[in-house]
């Protein structure tokens, strides 16, 4: 039965959340894609085109550069595996599935590793335009996780103190939530960490301001440049994926409502419902974030996106995060 | 198994295989390389058994030299030496014993273009028996000579290639500051034995808390500059960043693997906790006897170990010389060590303290298994390349894939990154620190980063566009890949089972070392009746 519990149903659990994951992130671009290009007063793709990119891509040859090496190869492989691994500790709707006391650090983790293994597959390549992209990723990494990282802390710290019990894991969102401590200074860090965390979203799914590392215009896709055929589909997928992990992320935190409880479901059934509703918010975020964002305005220089999260996303998330901690802290 | 039995041997293979080597070597170069890996091979094999019979038991085994029991005839004080193996001793001794063996295999074919061979696996059977030997022994002055016997063979390493000029240099620098930090040793056991007239360890532990003199409280300052010194701390660490690169990769392995961690690390802890006994000048302290206070020892080795973790991690972002970088970033890791032992020593008695001593032992080990593989793979670079500065070296993953690999796996288990094993050992220390101080824990992350920077420079060097140097680079031949391979397993099965290893021999091996029932004292003692 152990086994059952611990091993069959989280497995199978994960492979059709990777099934349905996949498919939503990749139905979100094509979304995406048309709401921009309705915006610019274009007609844009068919809603399915991201998935037919992906076949096409996936049927084309490959092409290796003779100065990569081995790991030109293995980086999109990693970088797939791991975000299919980050699934299993994403909240979607629900607990994720293999939540346990202080996995927020898993996470943190592993959505760091992805970009350090597309930094790795782009230096493998040994094209200079592809290192140039990269040391921009890693620019940009190093810069947005600490305000990420010190206000998800502190939420979670700050929903530790109204009793949970696995504290700093994923799942406490689905417990308490941020709006739930009610004072109007919690209110208002609440509004300020929200702002910290759609900076971070576009940051992460490098949208608008954060184009930066793939600039098509400036140095060629950058990071991408050497990748083709099979890897490049990988690739994109691991990016679409992502992008829908991060929303998930600013969704449960902020957003964390389900609606199976008004329909009286339970078990799977509420589960898929929450799922479905989850992804609707995700959408609803993305539009915001990542439509919007990317259709308004813009590309920064790497220097100015660099010092707007140091020198303005930073302080934000201090204060915000401060204004969370203060009852708890007087 | 009669574990009293095995122990000498421990011991005697190694002494014997480094006394009949210049015998063995006449009959020529393969039977003298064959000699010293069976030689080391089966050093392994006892210290195996010694330690599963020490993990299996949880009994410290006390042997006595030359007789039964180490108390004379008609006096009740111990007067022979004996050796003490707790389990700390006996991971320490497996530790050893591990790498010394896979560092012989590797010596094989990267010394081979060397002459004097016949010393060199003399040297290095002689060095692992000198750590061996500081592992095993409950005899102060018994531990000096085995130091001594440690220090000499690693001076004469250093300086093993005598016909380039940073060998000599970094020997002589080495063997200067090296013999005066084991002077003071020498004096801080030369004040206990003329204050106390004893020199067993257990012994000496009733003898300090019956009358804890300023004597006692000199002697303990001079144990810890010397064995910080031998340790590479943040003042006196300069040696260790010259002689390392000076020396053979596979004797660099060695250095910044063992000889630091048994020399310095292992013999303070011995000293700190089974002589100058934490919870009997904690009684004494509540009884309002004259005590050491233990807590401020503990203070000052935190402090230390705060300068060592910021000025070793952040001296290895700036190197551009390979080996020098892995110098500096042992320095860094040994900080981790020393803090995790200091706020053992400060928080004793509470859960912390105990948390934060076996983050301490668990890093000691898995650090000499990481930096023992990084130090084989630069090895291995210099060997085909013929350079250790970082910035020829780039695209070396195109031309030798698998030594590159295991350059990953190794700088990925030193950051700390999850599957591998340094995470567990870093994440005790880290929680531990954060916990008992947090401004402790907010160092050590600094630390961390520093790492990280450092490491990740290296890997971006040898991922990027091959350079034109390494174009005729290959992996290196199967007796050199086999040691990497040996560690990378050893680091990534380790990295599996973290908390197994954490609850199951890390947490006993801190407890057996906190001593909270005297068993160190109580083990000797036991031997009284036998007279």
């Amino acid at each position: 039965m152990d086994v059952m519990a611990n091993i069959v149903y989280p497995v199978a659990g994960l492979i059709g959340l990777y099934a349905f994951v996949s498919l939503a992130s990749l139905v979100w671009e094509g979304i995406d894609r048309k709401l921009v290009a309705r915006m610019q007063r274009r007609v844009g793709p068919p809603l399915l085109q991201p998935i037919y990119d992906f076949l096409k891509l996936a049927s084309k040859e490959t092409i290796v550069p003779n100065t990569a090496n081995y790991m030109f190869r293995a980086a999109p492989v990693l970088a797939l595996a791991t975000t299919i691994a980050l699934l299993a500790y994403t909240p979607m709707g629900f607990e994720p599935l293999l939540s346990s006391r202080g996995d927020v650090i898993v996470f943190i983790y592993l959505l760091t590793l992805i970009c350090f293994f597309k930094i790795l597959g782009a230096i493998s390549s040994g094209s200079p335009y592809a290192k140039i992209g990269a040391a921009r990723e890693a620019a940009i990494m190093v810069s947005r996780e600490p305000a990420m990282m010190l206000a998800i802390f502190a939420i979670m710290w700050r929903l530790g103190k109204l009793g949970v019990e696995k504290p700093f894991s994923m799942g406490v969102f689905y417990q308490h939530n941020i709006w739930e401590i009610g004072t109007p200074l919690s209110f208002v860090g609440a509004i300020i960490l929200l702002y910290v965390f759609c900076v971070w979203l576009a940051s992460e799914i490098e949208a608008g301001y954060f184009n930066i590392p793939d600039a098509e215009e400036e140095i060629a896709e950058g990071a991408l440049a050497e990748y083709s055929g099979r890897y490049l589909a990988l690739l994109k997928l691991t990016k679409a994926l992502k992008t829908y992990i991060g929303a998930s992320l600013v969704v449960s935190i902020f957003f964390p409502w389900g609606i199976a409880g008004y329909l009286n479901l339970s078990g799977i059934s509420a589960d898929i419902v929450n799922l479905l509703f989850h992804t609707l918010k995700v959408f609803i975020l993305l539009f915001a974030v990542q439509s919007v964002f990317r259709a308004t305005t813009g590309r920064l220089k790497i220097t100015q996106a660099v010092e707007l999260l140091w020198k303005n996303v930073l302080p934000a998330s201090i204060i915000g995060t401060l204004l969370i901690a203060m009852e708890v802290i007087m | 198994m009669n574990a009293e039995a095995i122990l000498p041997y421990l011991i005697i293979i190694p002494l014997f295989g480094a006394f009949s080597m210049p015998i063995v070597s006449l009959a020529g170069k393969k039977a003298r390389e064959a000699w010293a890996v069976i030689i080391s091979g089966a050093t392994l094999v006892v210290a195996s058994a010694l330690f599963y019979h020490v993990w299996d038991t949880k009994e410290i085994i006390v042997y006595t030299l030359g007789a039964k029991t180490p108390f004379g005839q008609g006096v009740d004080f111990p007067i022979r030496i004996v050796w003490e193996v707790d389990l700390f001793s006996a991971i320490m001794a497996l530790t050893v014993a591990f790498v010394s063996f896979v560092t012989v295999i590797y010596s094989i074919d990267y010394m081979k273009h060397d002459t004097g061979l016949d010393k060199y696996y003399t040297l290095i059977l002689v060095l692992e028996l000198g750590m061996l030997g500081i592992a095993i022994t409950g005899d102060l002055f018994n531990f000096y000579v085995f130091l001594e016997i440690m220090s000499i063979a690693s001076y004469a390493l250093v300086a093993f290639r005598n016909d380039t000029w940073e060998g000599i240099e970094a020997g002589i620098k080495y063997m200067f500051v090296g013999s005066i930090a084991s002077s003071f040793v020498l004096l801080g056991i030369a004040l206990l034995y003329g204050q106390y007239g004893t020199l067993t360890m257990g012994y000496l532990a009733i003898k300090l808390l019956q009358n804890p003199t300023v004597t006692a409280k000199v002697a303990l300052a001079l144990f810890i500059a010397g064995l910080l010194f031998k340790s590479g701390a943040a003042p006196v660490h300069m040696w260790l960043a010259d002689a390392h690169p000076a020396a053979p990769s596979s004797i660099s392995a060695m250095l910044s693997g063992l000889v630091i961690k048994v020399g310095g690390i292992y013999a303070l802890a011995r000293i700190l906790f089974s002589i100058y006994s934490p919870l009997g000048n904690k009684i004494l302290e509540v009884y309002h006897q004259p005590y050491i206070n233990m807590s401020a020892v503990g203070w000052v080795i935190i402090i230390f170990a705060c300068l060592t973790l910021i000025i070793g991690n952040a001296m290895a972002v700036i190197q551009t010389d390979m080996k020098r970088l892995l110098a500096y970033s042992s320095v860094g890791q040994i900080g981790y060590i020393l803090l995790g032992l200091g706020i053992g020593l400060t928080a004793y008695g509470s859960h912390t303290g105990e948390v934060a001593l076996a983050g301490a032992i668990y890093h000691t080990v898995n650090h000499a298994l990481m930096k023992a593989l990084l130090f084989l793979v630069a090895g291995a670079v210099i060997h085909e390349v013929g350079t250790r500065n970082l910035n020829e070296l780039s695209g070396l993953a195109k031309t030798m894939p698998k030594t590159t690999f295991a350059f990953l796996i190794g700088a990925a288990a030193i950051v700390g990154l999850p599957p591998l094993n340094g995470f567990a050992s870093k994440w005790l220390i880290y929680e531990s620190s954060a916990i008992y101080n947090p401004v402790l824990g907010a160092i050590a992350i600094i630390g961390t980063a520093f790492c990280t920077a450092a490491y990740v420079r290296v890997l971006y060097t040898f991922f990027g566009r091959p350079s034109e140097k390494i174009a005729n680079a290959k992996d290196p031949e199967t007796s050199m890949m086999l040691p990497m391979f040996l560690l990378v397993l050893a680091i990534v099965v380790m990295g599996l089972f973290p908390w197994q290893i954490s609850d199951k021999v890390m947490i006993p091996a801190a407890r057996m070392l906190e001593q909270f029932n005297f068993e160190y004292i109580k083990a000797l003692i036991s031997l009284a009746g036998g007279a």
